[in-house]
């Protein structure tokens, strides 16, 4: 027995077991490097440095070189040297282990004079948020690469899937509920183009919708998409220019068509007044589209809205109810409708843009469904997969939830929160950015220095602090590095620190002096001379 | 000068005919466009411009560097026609106050689609303004087409801003010069600003006149802020060319022992290139106020400079010639692409990302790891003349293994410098952005370099890397020091270190390591076979 452990013991710390392991990590390195450039920092972390096999590499190799210097004991003078680089890199490999496991890396964003405190890390987590009683639960997700499977339920909630890295795809998914109402639950997917310019975009009345809106700015251009009912009377030019709209009897009509008269205030703006029973509703065409009532407040959830087309003939502004377009002509000063076909085009009078519908849908929804994609990385900016998203069910449905959108559910009238996010810690104190400093080269745009002052907010009272390139911010154990910034307005920038705890750091910096020191001594000690040939001497 | 008396003589003749009239015109506009471009053709000579002082890319230099810089961008050439760059940037600048100081520039056009996009055909050029009125919407067509970052979209990019630049040049804006007021050393103005400040009524004199003011302001400039800025000391160093002078040398010191046999005259010639050197680093030093090791080219120059330098001192103490003879081989190759390697290492000194702002890590940090890789690059040239040596009259085992400790020698220098270099790095990291080992790619890539020659070091305790298996190893294991070197920024470009980043590596690379896998290829069998 004893004779089996002393051979493993010379196998592990054995030369030509070092290599291996050496030749190994450098292969696991390589790649790495690659994967970094092609995918990203994070996927290469993700498949490569910080995965069980490369770790489990790296303590082989402490092994190793822990067996090569305790098997040459006793200590020899000469390999003084070679026990001092040894120790050196244990201590290194032991420090990035305590690193990895007892320290915080993140970072915190600072908005110019806006408090905050929360550290935010690198792993995700789903936080389901009861939005009546206040409560949350957090679910910390693995630190994948790929599309993981992870099926943890509570209660009426199952967290299904995970993608770390996904494309959101286009679906249009048929809506089970019979649909009452269907010109208000309308969904369009069109294509605008001319010559230099394209745009292919999804607009939706449906409310599980929850991706897309019902206006959009492309440039000067505002897009309006509005129940199909309401198209005959942008048709109609009649000289109110006033249409009212009653969403529970679906239709349009002019006020002048029920001889309610439009009257001016004393300032000239217009104004009408529609009584219906007990109800009082007044509205001002050119300044709000909601009814006021008796007391002047707006009335949100009225049944009326209003549209003053005279508005909209300054600027560009299209109208979409779906098949049908509808606009005012510049040239010759009317409002014009007219039908558009699926998969085909119509002339809009801007910059030779062209309409066309892609498709039209009252019994479907359009959703943006994720699909895992394999990262991908140009330039230091992600271009590929950068969405995460985690399939949950709900009460026997299922649902996406992701980064750039969180979801909100109801299950017996209590509502919950599903938001996917990254994990973060609460620091004890806030901190504040009051000032961003950014100097540029003479001439030039390209910044000489990024500096943050910040205050901090202890029990203590404030204090303030000044972080730049090479002066971080000590405090309470932590340290905060001037890491990136970001613009806010024309002049005002925010930052963005890095923060950490490395509890790692005087070993790891004790292991570096060793082994620098180590391999000089080595080498001295083991000076050999070799005499030159002869023949080469004479030369 | 000319203009005064026929001035005079229009208005004395004012009685006189409407032809007078029309003749004065005419003399007017005859003097405008004979004389005028005859003065300006003296103004942009270059003999006296050359050392003005310009504010580009964030730092004071003379002219004559920028347009240097600028031409070479643009067309790839050192001169447009037969003007210099000097000269023909000077005319450009003018062209919109006198036309006939136009001409035609034709920017550089590499790849191969572009040129199909412009209709050129095989050695044709087309000038820039043919490009931008034919082709402009032609090539942002193309450019939108392609994926992001390719190729193709990324020299399309560099073609319309190439043009662009033309255009700045040609509006008067690309070249500034100091105010009037001159109220703190960056206070500079486009030098249109002068033709719009000119009194038509004298045209003709116009030449003279920016001539004159151009000067004068130069001449103050230097006066007030030349104690601060080193344009001047810049203007002188430029028209040095000492990296001609150095190569012209390291040839001699080489053509001595291999020619003559003669050693002395050898180090002769290798302390005048070290001196010839050493001023250029130094001059660099003074200009950029910095480390000389920011970026591809001063790297290169430095490591061959270091090297060179240590050889000859290791040479000195241990008696051997063999290590001078290496270093003067390195110090070569690292000088030939200083003077050669065109758009891929450029020596344009411009202003340092902010986080590399720090002198004292600067010059440990990257000094130490460029020093390795010098020392690594010894082993490098000692183990392929070894082995190209060994394929034409074979080596004696005993030469062989003495070879292999010289390599060995180098090895244990290249090691401890970069593992110092390595753990100075992740000092400074740590110290800076606070975390000692990230993974990003060029530090990830110097530990693969050092993590080969440890494969190496230990293998040569084993039976696995014997003395003549020693030499074919040491030879491909260089090619990790290339890709760290080079690879990282023309190859991987990605990840924080992506200040040192320049174009058109990836050939260069790729060649280099053709070429070394067939030496290897070629050679091993030979030097593996024992006599």
């Amino acid at each position: 027995m004893k004779n089996n452990f002393s051979t493993i013991e010379k196998f592990v710390g054995s030369l030509k077991f070092a290599i291996v392991l050496i030749s190994l990590f450098t292969v696991a390195m390589i790649v790495g490097t690659f994967f970094e450039s092609y995918y990203g920092t994070e996927f290469a972390n993700r498949t490569i440095y910080k995965t069980f096999p490369f770790m489990l590499l790296q303590v082989l190799m402490g092994l190793s070189i822990l067996y090569a210097a305790y098997l040459r004991l006793p200590p020899k003078k000469r390999l003084y040297g070679f026990y001092t680089i040894h120790s050196g890199l244990i201590l290194i490999v032991g420090g990035s282990f305590i690193t990895h496991f007892a320290g915080i890396d993140g970072n915190i964003t600072l908005p110019p004079l806006t408090p905050k405190r929360d550290i935010v890390l690198d792993s995700d987590q789903i936080r389901i948020t009861n939005l009546n009683t206040k409560e949350v639960i957090t679910y910390e997700l693995p630190d994948a690469a790929f599309e993981t499977d992870i099926d943890s339920s509570q209660d009426q909630i199952t967290i299904m899937k995970f993608l770390p890295y996904s494309e959101k795809k286009l679906s249009w998914i048929t809506e089970n509920a019979r649909n009452i109402n269907s010109s208000l639950r309308s969904s369009s997917e069109y294509f605008l183009s001319n010559g230099n310019v394209s745009q292919d975009f999804v607009l939706s009345l449906h409310p599980k919708a929850f991706d897309f809106k019902s206006n959009l700015q492309l440039g000067p251009l505002n897009i309006h998409y509005l129940p199909s009912p309401l198209a005959p009377c942008f048709g109609q030019n009649k000289p109110s220019k006033t249409i009212l709209w009653n969403s529970e009897l679906q239709n349009c009509f002019f006020p002048e068509d029920r001889g309610i008269e439009i009257k001016k205030t004393d300032s000239g703006k217009r104004f009408l007044v529609i009584k219906e029973g007990q109800t009082i509703y007044t509205f001002f065409p050119d300044v709000s589209p909601y009814p006021l009532d008796t007391s002047f407040n707006t009335i949100p959830d009225s049944k009326y809205r209003i549209f003053s087309k005279g508005i909209f003939e300054t600027s560009p502004n299209l109208f979409l109810f779906g098949k049908q377009v509808a606009y005012y002509d510049k040239d010759d000063k009317k409002w014009s409708v007219k039908p558009i076909k699926t998969k085909e085009s119509l002339d809009l009078p801007w910059m030779g843009f062209e309409l066309t519908l892609l498709n039209h849908h009252t019994d479907k929804v359009p959703a943006y469904i994720p699909q895992y994609t394999i990262p991908i990385q140009k330039d230091g900016k992600m271009i590929k997969g950068g969405t995460r998203a985690a399939l949950i069910s709900f009460n026997g449905h299922e649902y996406w939830i992701r980064d750039d959108q969180a979801i909100t559910l109801t299950y017996r009238d209590t509502k919950y929160k599903f938001e996917l996010e990254k994990k973060s810690i609460r620091l004890p104190y806030e901190l504040s950015l009051t000032k961003f400093k950014m100097d540029t080269d003479p001439g030039t745009n390209n910044p000489a220095s990024y500096e943050s002052f910040v205050q901090l907010f202890t029990d203590k009272g404030p204090q303030d602090h000044h972080i730049y390139m090479n002066n971080p911010l000590k405090f309470d154990g932590l340290t905060f590095y001037q890491a990136s910034y970001f613009q806010v307005n024309q002049d005002t920038y925010g930052s963005v620190l890095s923060v950490n705890i490395d509890p790692g750091r005087p070993i790891k910096y004790l292991g570096s002096l060793l082994l620098v020191l180590g391999s000089i001594w080595h080498f001295v000690l083991r000076r050999k001379k070799v005499k030159p040939p002869t023949q080469v001497a004479n030369a | 000068m000319a203009l005064r008396p026929k001035k005079k003589k229009g208005k004395t003749t004012n009685t006189g005919s409407e032809r007078m009239k029309k003749l004065f015109l005419m003399m007017t506009i005859f003097f405008t466009y004979s004389l005028a471009p005859a003065q300006a053709n003296e103004l942009c000579l270059g003999k006296e411009i050359g050392d003005h002082a310009i504010l580009q890319n964030g730092r004071i230099k003379p002219l004559y560097v920028h347009a240097g810089e600028l031409i070479k961008y643009i067309t790839g050439k050192s001169k447009i026609s037969d003007y210099s760059a000097l000269e023909a940037y000077c005319r450009l600048s003018l062209s919109s106050l006198f036309p006939t100081l136009e001409m035609k520039v034709f920017p550089l056009i590499e790849h191969v689609k572009i040129k199909e996009i412009l209709e050129l055909e095989d050695n044709k050029q087309i000038s820039a303004k043919e490009i931008d009125e034919n082709y402009r919407s032609d090539l942002l067509l193309a450019m939108r087409k392609e994926v992001e970052g390719s190729s193709l979209q990324k020299s399309i990019r560099r073609l319309l801003s190439t043009i662009n630049i033309i255009k700045d040049i040609r509006a008067g804006t690309n070249w500034v010069i100091p105010t009037q007021e001159m109220s703190s050393i960056d206070d500079f103005t486009p030098i249109n600003t002068l033709f719009s400040a000119l009194d038509p009524s004298q045209m003709a004199l116009s030449s003279e006149l920016i001539s004159k003011e151009i000067n004068a302001r130069a001449t103050q400039y230097t006066k007030t802020f030349g104690q601060e800025t080193h344009h001047k000391l810049e203007y002188s160093y430029a028209k040095l060319r000492l990296p001609v002078i150095a190569l012209i040398l390291t040839c001699l010191a080489i053509a001595s022992f291999v020619l003559f046999r003669n050693f002395n005259i050898t180090i002769i010639f290798s302390a005048l290139t070290l001196l010839v050197q050493f001023a250029y680093i130094i001059v660099r030093i003074i200009i950029s106020g910095r480390a000389p090791i920011t970026n591809m080219y001063e790297t290169v120059l430095f490591s061959g400079f270091a090297s060179l330098f240590f050889t000859m001192i290791i040479g000195h103490f241990k008696k051997e010639p063999m290590f001078v003879k290496i270093g003067l081989g390195h110090n070569l190759l690292s000088i030939f692409m200083i003077n050669f390697s065109g758009g891929m290492l450029s020596a344009s000194i411009g202003p340092l990302v902010p986080v590399l702002r720090d002198n004292f890590w600067l010059s440990t940090h990257v000094t130490s790891i460029i020093a390795s890789y010098g020392a690594l690059a010894l082993s490098w040239v000692l183990a392929n003349s070894l082995l190209i040596r060994n394929k034409v009259r074979p080596l004696s085992s005993k030469e062989i293994r003495y070879q292999a400790s010289i390599m060995y020698t180098c090895l244990k220098y290249g090691i401890v410098l970069l593992s110092a270099g390595i753990i100075l790095g992740g000092v400074w990291a740590d110290y800076s952005w606070g975390r000692f080992w990230g993974w990003d790619p060029k530090e990830t890539w110097s530990l693969i370099v050092l993590c080969i020659y440890m494969i190496i070091l230990h293998g040569r305790y084993t039976n696995w890397i014997t003395e003549r298996r020693f030499i074919p190893f040491t030879a491909v294991a260089f090619l990790s020091v290339m890709m760290a070197w080079f690879g990282v920024n023309y190859i991987l470009a990605a990840g924080l270190h992506s200040y040192g980043f320049s174009e058109g590596g990836a050939i260069f690379l790729g060649s280099f390591f053709a070429i070394q896998i067939a030496i290897i290829a070629l050679t091993t069998p030979k030097i593996l076979k024992e006599n």
